[in-house]
């Protein structure tokens, strides 16, 4: 189906290869999974399929690829586009009308199809996807999760033979983005499509596909063949297949259900020994005696008569970490924005340090408290990194003497050497960066995070979760609100669940182990010894669990388990 | 409901009726002819005017007969007089010109409430497929433009709050800049994406070949009959005629450019409308009305010069324009067929 | 190659001719006319020229649009029209008086980076969708069309005079534009927004007063019409027309040169070259 015999490319105004000499060949029906760190050229492989590159990004190509008899480098995405289906990134810029069957019916109206036809095909499309029922929705009254099984519908609707996607699900929360992978695995088994997919929630796909591509960060490493055997020769694996590759459990379990068999036959310590690994542990003593950096009483917020919010109260200590979760709509971003003063409640009381925040403007709640919002773009439109850091401290009147010198604190996080970058075209994880040192530039005492990790690939991840643990140190309050339980099983003390604007569950993270629907893999695979990660389990497993804190963090590091598993 | 074409064509009518008929009793049929379809065929939730009818009535009436009557001087019936010192105010103040001023002021109300309903009954999505094909993608700039200003409203909302949580406060104009900057450069990395997954599913698959010779040489030629016909309709009394025949002659030329433009682009609809009955009485309706303002065009003018005199009033003339009554009995918005 | 230019050239100077006639005409009306049947060819003149009106934007469209815009171009335009009809939503939550409209700003400075066809397309559509959002579709959008499409079509023009574009600094970390001319389009800016009013308002006038009137007294001249336009004008929107005016400036002086660059930004992404291949 698809024959590429050693592509090379390179984006134009640009020395380094993009592409290097990647050879690859994939049969009618094949399920491929992509895999790789941010600019490895998973994209850009993907979108050399239906000629995309070089079409629509110009830029250098040599070697060959051959889809379905097509040469798309020659062709061109047009003439591809009956051929191979793409579905992108961000479910937001890929519609261009605004109603469910409008939009599937776009490219056919375009291609002149004839009317009955069309019918027929958008008819086809809406089943195959489960949309019936969304037909004449308007695009932007659905979640993220509806909108990209639309897209695949559009991608669909010219009947592809290969559909590729560049990482569909990496802007969804877990939920919408297992619908969408289920409905991709429906489609290559009941159809035989011919499945390309960029991703990095690696552990919800590895049962169904039937081979990986590995691209290495530098582009010129490409492993590819059966996942397990791919999966001995790479680092960034999910902590199921980390857990199983250090205890040599072979074949590599797949799924939690083939982990469990294999748990079952290895011997496991004796429950008394089972302690969890160093790192939470004390993280958690930290939260506790001290006096709380901000309490939060009996809140109540409703928006156009529905109330929100129901009464919330927390607290959260000098230097805690405190993960807030909960499905979508539960409230968590609206009990951050009231915290900051962008939202008005109704009733209850914010106090920070003996003092209410209740009605001081949103600028000089900030100048304590850092708010990171979810698009890390929202707030960049200076011309370099310096530049952000120096417009809040203006903003605050604080040229003149401020709290952390913007260099230092630029140096801190990893930022150094772009300084003097354009922040909007740097990868996902250093705009993220920009934007956290633009609102933690005034030193505040307290961060709020509103699902950091979304989008982020796991090096990225690995920076964050450690530039937490050092503000920490510091003595910073931080509230982080995510759907990543593996995120949580890392780095929080406490964990708080929100429930439809109510806390329903406020505890250490082990209370993840309770409910299967927020558990991390490890803790599925080891239910009743709370070890929450990997090295937790390594850590009694091996017997080690008494070297301390130090050992569980420089095994996590020499592991570099991917913490993409949610729920 | 009724084909957006058929609305527009309605509107066009009322406009050209309501410019002939200074008789304000055919104005006055006229503004009730608006008034009930307006009442009849417009529903909550629809586009509305900033302005509705009636406070542009209130405005535009007194205005113009004000304006009329203090710039123009003719007329019998002198009320009273501006000192002649004053420029251009200066003269007699006559009720003649009040009365021309408020006729023209009923006009124009007429004009504004047909384009007003125009507006309130046809959704956006209709109006922009009666793009002709040759600006097809013109069509599809307005669809992508109404598709995202939604989402560039949400995105500016949420920069505002970014900008807030930075301290950023809004004092002047110079406070625009951390708001607008990250909503274009969105706008802009966003249109990159949407070109991308346009050309991922064909679109742009017409070649990109200049403009032919042909076409271009037959846009000149065209414009300059327009402008030639049209001079000498302004300037030559007796060349009325053969001037409207060139002027014609000049639309024929730039609309076959548009048709054979039109014609390279293939396209196919998903979902046509249908013609309905109410649609071909509409426009019988509108014939009726437009051939009354054709033939009988001296009977619907009404001049108050030199002595206001009460105007004339023809029932059949009258009878006529209520021609345009018609979506009032066929065009009610019914519910089922909206989404 | 040259005769295809020059039928381009005259295309633009015959659109903008009927244009600019079809504005000025009431003031030729009453001097070119007498005679009796005046009265009916004088009430349908308007609507006549609306339609000419429409047909030099038409024309100008094919001839700009060329046989097909690129998904790039058309992506572009729709969600700058996106943002440039946002914007007016900022006049809400900052009130600004009278004329004032942030819809000139993007325009004049999109013509300038991307060229006159750009600055025309984008002008045109920016007010025809605005129109269409806030039902704003009348006899007078022909109009706003045309004029919203000349100011970005000559935004794109000023690079081609000497001297305005100036020595552009190539290798600068800021690819936009300089002071000066920064400074050259907020006069234009200005310039612009006050004839916006002037033409605007032209359309307006033969409806307003009945061009009837004029002619009853056949005394009536050039200069009393064009006194009568004037007190119209002063009296309907001259205070209007300085916000737009001011604001326009103010507009491109605060904000062009970021915008400029932000565009400029983007143009090496909009461009680009297929190198050579095996």
């Amino acid at each position: 189906m698809i024959q590429i015999d050693r592509l090379t490319y390179s984006y134009p105004d640009s020395t380094d290869r993009a592409l290097s000499n990647v050879s690859l060949d994939i049969a009618e029906g094949e399920f491929v999974l992509v895999a790789g760190p941010s600019g490895s050229g998973k994209s850009t492989l993907l979108r050399c399929l239906n000629g995309l590159v070089p079409h629509f990004t110009g830029g250098t190509v040599s070697g060959s690829i051959i889809v379905a008899g097509h040469n798309p480098i020659v062709e061109g995405p047009q003439a591809l586009s009956p051929v191979v289906g793409f579905v992108f990134q961000d479910p937001e810029s890929q519609f261009v009308l605004d109603r469910v069957e409008d939009e599937i019916a776009f490219a056919l109206e375009n291609a002149a199809v004839d009317r009955t036809e069309m019918r027929l095909r958008v008819e086809e499309v809406l089943h195959l996807l489960d949309l019936a029922s969304l037909r004449g929705r308007a695009l932007d009254t659905l979640s993220g999760g509806e909108k990209q099984r639309v897209a695949i519908a559009t991608a669909l609707a010219f009947r592809p033979r290969v559909l590729a996607l560049d990482e569909p699900t990496s802007q969804l929360d877990p939920q919408a983005a297992e619908d969408v992978l289920q409905a991709l695995v429906r489609l290559n088994r009941d159809l035989s499509l011919t499945i390309i997919l960029a991703e990095h929630r690696l552990e919800r796909v590895l049962p169904y596909v039937d081979r990986m591509v590995y691209l290495s960060e530098s582009g010129d490493d490409v492993l590819t063949g059966p996942p397990r055997r791919v999966l001995r020769q790479m680092n960034l694996t999910p902590p199921l297949v980390t857990l199983a590759k250090e205890l040599n459990w072979d074949p590599l379990p797949l799924t939690v259900k083939e982990g469990r068999q294999m748990a079952m036959q290895s011997p496991i310590p004796d429950p008394k020994q089972r302690i969890r690994s160093g790192q939470s542990a004390e993280g958690r003593r930290k939260g506790t005696g001290a006096r709380p950096q901000i309490t939060v009483h009996n809140l109540q917020f409703a928006y156009n008569g529905a109330s929100v919010l129901r009464g919330i109260d927390l607290e959260i200590g000098a230097g805690e970490l405190v993960a807030l979760m909960g499905r979508n709509g539960s409230g968590k971003t609206t009990l951050l924005k009231c915290i900051v003063g962008l939202l008005i409640p109704e009733r209850g009381d914010i106090t920070m340090r003996d003092s209410s925040l209740i009605g001081r403007p949103t600028a000089e709640i900030c100048l304590d408290i850092g708010y990171l919002p979810q698009d890390p773009c929202d707030l960049l439109f200076a011309d370099t990194v310096f530049d952000e850091l120096k417009i809040t401290l203006r903003n605050h009147d604080l040229s003149n003497n401020p709290p952390i010198k913007p260099s230092i604190l630029m140096e801190r996080l990893e930022l150094g050497d772009v300084a003097h970058r354009y922040p909007r075209d740097l990868s996902a994880g250093q705009r993220q960066r920009v934007a956290l040192g633009a609102v933690t530039v005034t030193r505040p005492q307290l961060l709020l995070l509103d699902e950091p990790t979304r989008g982020l690939d796991y090096p990225a991840k690995r920076k964050l979760v450690q530039l937490l643990r050092e503000w920490q140190g510091q003595g910073t309050s931080i509230l982080l609100v995510t759907h990543d339980v593996e995120l949580v099983a890392q780095a929080a003390d406490r964990v708080v669940l929100l429930s439809r604007g109510e806390i329903i569950a406020d505890a250490a993270p082990e209370v993840l182990t309770a409910s299967p629907l927020f558990s991390p893999q490890v803790a599925r695979l080891f239910p009743g010894t709370g070890w929450l990660t990997a090295d937790d389990a390594l850590a009694s497993l091996n017997g080690d669990g008494n070297q301390g804190p130090a050992a569980g963090v420089q095994r996590l590091q020499e592991n570099r388990s991917t913490d993409g598993g949610d729920q | 409901m009724l084909d957006p074409r058929v609305w527009l064509l309605w509107a066009m009518t009322v406009l050209v009726t309501a410019s002939s008929a200074r008789n304000p009793l055919y104005a006055a049929v006229l503004l009730l002819v608006t008034m009930v379809v307006g009442t009849t065929c417009t529903v909550n939730g629809g586009r509305r005017a900033p302005l509705s009818p009636v406070h542009f009535a209130m405005i535009a009436i007194p205005l113009s007969a004000l304006f009329n009557s203090l710039t123009g001087s003719s007329g019998d019936t002198v009320l009273f007089a501006l000192p002649g010192w004053l420029p251009i105010l200066g003269g007699p103040v006559t009720l003649e010109a009040i009365a021309f001023g408020a006729v023209n002021g009923l006009a124009l109300t007429v004009i504004f409430s047909s384009f007003a309903i125009f507006n309130a009954v046809t959704p956006v999505r209709d109006l922009i497929k009666l793009t002709p094909r040759a600006f097809h993608d013109a069509g599809i700039v307005l669809s992508i433009a109404l598709t995202f200003i939604p989402q560039t409203t949400g995105s500016l909302q949420r920069i505002r709050e970014a900008q807030a949580v930075r301290g950023h406060r809004v004092r002047g104009l110079r406070d625009w800049l951390p708001i607008v900057m990250p909503l274009l450069m969105s706008g802009l990395e966003r249109s990159m994406g949407l070109a991308e997954a346009m050309v991922a599913r064909g679109y742009g698959a017409v070649s990109d070949d200049p403009q032919p010779l042909r076409s271009q040489g037959l846009l000149a030629l065209g414009l300059l009959l327009l402008l030639g016909g049209w001079l000498a309709y302004l300037f030559g009394s007796a060349w009325r005629l053969p001037a409207i025949g060139i002027m014609l002659l000049g639309t024929l030329l730039i609309g076959s450019v548009l048709w054979s433009a039109g014609r390279s682009v293939s396209h196919t609809t998903y979902r046509p409308r249908r013609w309905s009955y109410g649609d071909g009485a509409v426009v019988l309706g509108c014939a009726l009305a437009l051939t009354l303002t054709l033939t009988q065009g001296e009977a619907l003018y009404y001049s108050p010069y030199p002595r206001l005199t009460a105007p004339p009033f023809d029932p059949l003339i009258g009878v006529g324009l209520l021609g345009l009554v018609v979506p009032a009995l066929v065009g009610k918005h019914r519910e089922e067929e909206t989404h | 190659m040259t005769v295809q230019r020059l039928l381009s050239g005259a295309i633009y100077l015959l659109s903008g001719a009927i244009g600019i006639l079809t504005f000025v005409y009431p003031f030729f009306l009453p001097v070119a006319a007498g005679g009796a049947g005046l009265y009916a060819r004088s009430q349908q003149a308007p609507l006549l020229t609306a339609a000419l009106v429409g047909l030099s934007v038409l024309a100008l469209m094919v001839e700009l649009q060329g046989q097909a815009i690129n998904a790039k171009t058309v992506a572009m335009l729709g969600m700058l029209v996106a943002v440039t009809s946002v914007l007016r939503f900022l006049e809400v939550a900052f009130p600004l008086p009278g004329g004032f409209s942030p819809v000139f700003a993007p325009i004049i400075l999109a013509g300038y980076v991307f060229g006159g066809r750009f600055g025309y397309l984008m002008g045109t559509f920016s007010l025809l969708a605005s129109a269409l959002i806030t039902g704003g579709v009348g006899p007078w959008l022909p109009y706003q069309m045309f004029t919203a499409g000349w100011v970005g079509l000559t935004a794109g023009w000023l690079r081609r005079i000497p001297g305005v574009a100036g020595r552009r600094s190539e290798g600068s970390p800021n690819p936009g534009i300089g002071t000066r001319v920064l400074m050259f389009l907020a006069v234009f800016g200005f310039f612009w927004g006050l004839l916006y009013g002037v033409i605007i308002n032209v359309y307006f006038w033969p409806f307003a007063t009945g061009p009837v009137d004029q002619t009853w007294a056949p005394g009536i001249g050039l200069s009393e019409t064009l006194g009568r336009y004037a007190v119209f004008y002063l009296v309907t929107s001259l205070v209007w027309d300085l916000f737009r005016a001011g604001g326009n400036a103010a507009l491109i002086l605060l904000l062009g040169a970021p915008m400029a660059n932000a565009l400029t930004r983007f143009q090496r992404r909009f461009r680009f070259e297929v190198g050579s291949h095996a």
